[in-house]
């Protein structure tokens, strides 16, 4: 039951409304008890058709009369051979349906039975289903169900999907305002001007296209600041998926081994090798356990047991890799100390081309420019703190997390969203400049940083001989994979 | 529904310090128990349809608020026993109808919280659910084709709660179907390949992945986001972008943010007050929105919400199968759920 408003009314009224009701009641029990007997005695005809239609017409949420109606068309078509007699069955189906759909055009029932017609009649006109949706569109731009029926008669009609891009950007253009047209476009953009090179993350649709989708987009948004359809799908442009599958991190001796990588995974009897420059196989490691003793998880160790596996320290060591999903095969490791080790730091931005580049620069500008009249808009507080990320993370910095601040105040249903990317951005960097520090790998210090509120990335840490963190953060040694490295001793 | 009359004055935006805080915990005991004793009432004659799911309601909100003693154990037993189909093994929503995934799992929903799955044939059930799954790994809801997610996460739960998951239907292709409904621009879900995001839909996505133990194929972060816009500055969530708040989403969006470890991203407190302005203080029940009509439906969901919120005098429930902990613990199931980082 949804969006009735509740009305109080007089005596009289209810008592009447009562009346109606009971009255109602009676004709639909009448009318149930008439088509389960008919049913029972497998009376599928055209009365069984007008019984059903009084019921779905005012309710099509009852399942059952919509699979007695489909028993009915099943045993009327089945002596008759003549094509157009049999698609008259169908065609009286089709009008139903669309009958019922004019009164709930929410029904899955009603979409459904749909479907099944026009699968099961001997000729569809599958272009006129393209046109019905055209017009329900009309009445509701957002109702999934068109869309969903839209998708699937598109493809049975063959409309060419340059078709159906044109046919979402009218829509965008008559209202900006519609997250259903512009997902609907998210789906096309990728297969019609699909992105060739080769960056990590991979981009949704080529750079030149990227560019034109930035552009009308922001003016989309610049419409009606505060509506967020056309801000969710800037954000998609500018990537923020996570990372893609890969090894982040992996550190050895001769006792124990820790692997861990960017996503959980399931690592079972995967291969692992450490080889010398040779080639020579030193240690075929398997027996991998899940740090937190979960099937999936970002952080994978093994106890060696002290064998030799690490026999001249100053020798080149090699780690080979055989992961489904995973495209690293082999990785040249490092030495520290007694042990070999191998680090990637996190890196979410994308980089772009030049000509990409400009135009998120000139949309920073104008940004900025709307910032200073609506300082506190929170969706250009947000879209600027992320085009400062996609043009240059290093460089903004500070501004970016400045801007997060800013947002943790006036969007404070989400103050910890906001809070939460922060310590992300914050140890996003602060792992980047550790791999430089005199201390990498050995020991991690995250003390000094007063706004990590959070540690998003617990396997990149798993190398350190110890991560020293602040007060807040305290309750994280109770977590496994921040006892650091040293704590693998089993 | 007419609207000559007046309407009763809504408790809309900062205006809800009349009773905001309470929760009119006997007013809905009251509703819910009283909810079918008048068999002729039209609202509930002309939701035959979904009984099983409308019984399925009632019974978790009572336990939730341990008053289910309240309701005829035995009546409501006999009564999914003779909805279940002899042929199929799936059961209907009320005698009369025909068997759908939908209420299968409504169905067993009740058995597990009565503890009486031994009143009905499982195996039946088990050859019912399996038999439903496609090459693609997705699910029927019945024989007539329809296909959708939901469909795939009753399928899971069901077997999960009769302890057959294992060798009864291809879980890896189960999965895949689900993946490939994930949307790549917000993380979400939609009920088929291709279909837009929408909270009730991921709810039965994530809630799919933390039965089948395959959360790490979440964009957590992602779709984490998306959901918590979802709140808007009544406190209410709404299931789309530019939608209009509802009770029901408080659910879906609520467990699913739960089972992810992100339930900090919105403000629960307001949320709380949200859900408290839609209950109805004269008959008991919550409705979608303040100053709506109350039914079952969004009376369960109010009541679960609130206890995922911690509300006190409610039982804990689980927010992967919406039923009570303890049932879930008796029955050592153990859904998949992320920590917060």
């Amino acid at each position: 039951m949804h969006g009735r408003l509740k009305v109080r009314t007089t005596e009289e009224e209810r008592e009447r409304k009562k009346k109606e009701q009971t009255l109602k009641v009676k004709a639909y029990r009448a009318a149930m008890a008439k088509i389960q007997e008919k049913r029972r005695l497998q009376q599928l005809d055209d009365e069984m058709l007008v019984l059903t239609s009084q019921i779905l017409l005012r309710n099509p949420d009852v399942s059952t009369l919509w699979n007695i109606r489909r028993e009915c068309v099943e045993q009327k078509s089945l002596n008759i051979d003549d094509v157009d007699q049999r698609q008259a069955i169908y065609d009286t189906e089709l009008n139903f349906s669309e009958q019922c759909l004019l009164v709930n055009p929410k029904s899955y029932n009603g979409w459904h039975h749909r479907c099944w017609t026009l699968e099961h009649s001997p000729t569809a006109n599958w272009e006129r289903e393209v046109m019905l949706c055209s017009k329900y569109l009309k009445m509701d731009e957002r109702n999934f169900h068109t869309w969903d029926y839209r998708r699937y008669v598109v493809e049975k009609a063959r409309t060419s999907k340059q078709n159906e891009l044109d046919f979402c950007t009218e829509k965008i253009k008559a209202n900006f305002s519609n997250y259903s047209s512009w997902h609907h476009r998210s789906l096309l953009l990728p297969q019609l001007y699909p992105y060739e090179g080769d960056a990590q993350p991979k981009r949704a649709m080529n750079e030149e296209k990227l560019k034109e989708e930035l552009e009308m987009v922001l003016t989309a948004a610049f419409t009606d600041p505060n509506d967020s359809s056309a801000w969710f799908y800037q954000r998609w442009l500018l990537g923020y998926s996570r990372q893609e599958l890969d090894v982040c991190a992996f550190r050895c001796d001769n006792n124990r081994a820790v692997l861990s990588f960017t996503n959980p995974i399931i690592l079972t009897e995967e291969d692992v090798v450490i080889t010398d420059s040779k080639g020579n196989i030193k240690k075929k490691i398997t027996n991998w356990k899940s740090i937190n003793g979960a099937k999936s998880d970002t952080t994978w160790f093994c106890s060696l047991n002290g064998d030799k596996v690490l026999e001249h320290i100053n020798d080149q060591y090699l780690l080979e890799l055989h992961i489904t999903d995973i495209n690293v095969k082999q990785i040249t490791l490092k030495t520290y100390k007694q042990s070999v080790y191998f680090f990637k730091p996190p890196n979410q931005s994308f980089t772009f081309t030049e000509n990409v580049l400009n135009e998120l620069q000139t949309q920073l500008e104008s940004c900025e420019s709307l910032l200073e009249y609506e300082p506190d808009s929170k969706w250009t507080l947000l879209t600027s703190a992320l085009l400062m990320r996609a043009i240059g993370s290093q460089k903004y910095h500070d501004k970016s997390l400045k801007y997060l601040g800013k947002l943790e105040k006036v969007d404070i249903l989400r103050e910890n969203y906001y809070r939460d990317m922060a310590s992300k951005w914050i140890l996003e960097k602060y792992l980047l400049d550790w791999t430089s520090s005199e201390d990498f790998p050995g020991k991690l210090d995250l003390r000094n940083e007063e706004h990590l509120n959070a540690i998003f990335y617990p396997q990149y840490l798993c190398i350190a001989d110890i991560v020293l963190v602040s007060e807040k953060l305290n309750h994280y040694s109770d977590k496994k994979q921040l006892q650091g490295f040293i704590a693998f001793k089993l | 529904m007419d609207f000559t009359s007046f309407a009763k004055p809504s408790n809309v935006d900062g205006n809800n310090e009349n009773n905001s805080t309470d929760l009119h915990f006997w007013k809905h005991v009251e509703y819910i128990e009283n909810h079918g004793k008048d068999q002729d009432d039209y609202e509930y004659c002309m939701t035959e349809f979904l009984r099983m799911s409308g019984i399925y309601w009632g019974v978790t909100a009572l336990d939730i608020m341990n008053q289910l003693d309240r309701l005829d154990r035995t009546s409501i037993i006999d009564f999914i026993r003779r909805c279940q189909c002899p042929v199929t093994g799936g059961f209907a929503p009320c005698e009369g109808h025909d068997p759908h995934i939908l209420y299968t799992l409504s169905a067993i929903q009740i058995l597990c919280i009565y503890d009486a799955l031994n009143e009905i044939d499982c195996e039946a059930v088990v050859r019912y659910v399996s038999g439903l799954q496609q090459f693609d790994g997705s699910f029927f809801g019945d024989k007539w084709g329809e296909v959708d997610t939901r469909f795939s996460f009753c399928a899971v739960a069901i077997l999960t709660l009769l302890g057959r998951m294992e060798g009864t239907i291809n879980v890896d292709r189960a999965i895949k179907f689900v993946m490939s409904c994930c949307n790549q621009t917000d993380g979400g879900f939609g009920s088929k390949p291709g279909a837009e995001s929408h909270a009730g839909l991921i709810y039965c996505c994530v809630g799919f992945l933390s039965l089948t133990q395959s959360l790490h194929l979440l964009d957590v972060d992602k779709l984490g986001w998306w959901l918590c816009e979802r709140q808007l500055t009544s406190g209410g969530l709404n299931g789309r972008p530019e939608k209009l708040p509802d009770v029901c989403y408080s659910w879906w969006v609520l467990s699913s943010l739960t089972i992810m470890g992100r339930l900090h991203w919105i403000s629960a407190e307001k949320l709380k007050q949200f859900i408290l302005t839609c209950q109805d203080s004269e008959t008991g029940g919550f409705a979608d929105r303040t100053g709506n009509m109350p039914d079952i439906f969004h009376t369960l969901f109010g009541i679960g919400a609130l206890s995922i919120l911690g509300f006190e005098g409610l039982k804990a429930i689980n927010p992967t199968l919406c039923m009570p902990q303890y049932v879930i613990d008796r029955l050592g199931i153990k859904p998949q759920i992320l920590s917060k980082p």
